[in-house]
């Protein structure tokens, strides 16, 4: 067995979490220059990422190792299912509950959010760790 | 106004399709590949966590489009 094979895989999950919510406060930021309403929307459009991608991420990663594969698999569908849902209650909470609202700039947040998370996850490569 | 809840239905309805399709594949060879080499399990883990961000970027995104059909337009 490949010595480097047998290494554990520490996951940078705060370090991602932390960029996104940058990300989504820098979003913001540019946002309020628009309008205070439109900075404001963009932050919530970027909390609606970052929630239910952080459940996901916990819930994925309650099991580790070969023996406990058939539980992260059932946590990867579960999780994902929750994060779909998830989303889809905060917008219709936003858009129910919050009045006013600056559509563009939730949505734009939002889909730049899950961009980035995306590209963060990709570019921050978890280290092997002895 | 009908036409929006059919559009709000088939986005949801397709983007969590492919979801499915996509994730079933994913977990499948996780379960494959972990059993062939159960030493890179935690890597095997990370690589499909990741693949699951970009798997579900699109449904994601449907679902906040789907939701303003939905209560915005149409509500």
């Amino acid at each position: 067995m490949n010595s480097r094979q047998s290494r554990i895989t520490r996951v940078p999950l705060g370090r991602w979490l932390a960029i996104e919510f940058t990300s989504s406060v820098i979003i913001s930021l540019l946002w309020v220059l628009h309008s205070p309403l439109a900075g404001y929307s963009a932050f919530v459009g970027g909390l609606i990422f970052i929630v239910p991608n952080a459940w996901f991420a916990h819930r994925v990663y309650r099991y580790q190792g070969a023996r406990s594969a058939h539980l992260v698999v059932g946590d990867l569908f579960r999780a994902e299912s929750t994060k779909i849902a998830l989303t889809a209650v905060f917008f219709a909470a936003v858009f129910t509950l919050m009045e006013p609202v600056y559509v563009p700039a939730l949505l734009f947040t939002f889909a730049v959010m899950v961009l980035v998370g995306t590209a963060s996850r990709w570019l921050i490569r978890p280290q092997p760790q002895r | 106004m009908e036409m929006v809840f059919v559009a709000a239905a088939l986005i949801i309805g397709l983007g969590a399709l492919g979801a499915g399709i996509g994730f079933g594949l994913l977990g499948g060879k996780l379960l494959e590949s972990t059993a062939r080499q159960p030493e890179m399990a935690s890597q095997l883990q990370t690589k499909a966590f990741i693949m699951a961000g970009l798997l579900d970027a699109v449904p994601m995104i449907g679902v906040g489009i789907a939701m303003y059909l939905i209560f915005v337009v149409a509500g």
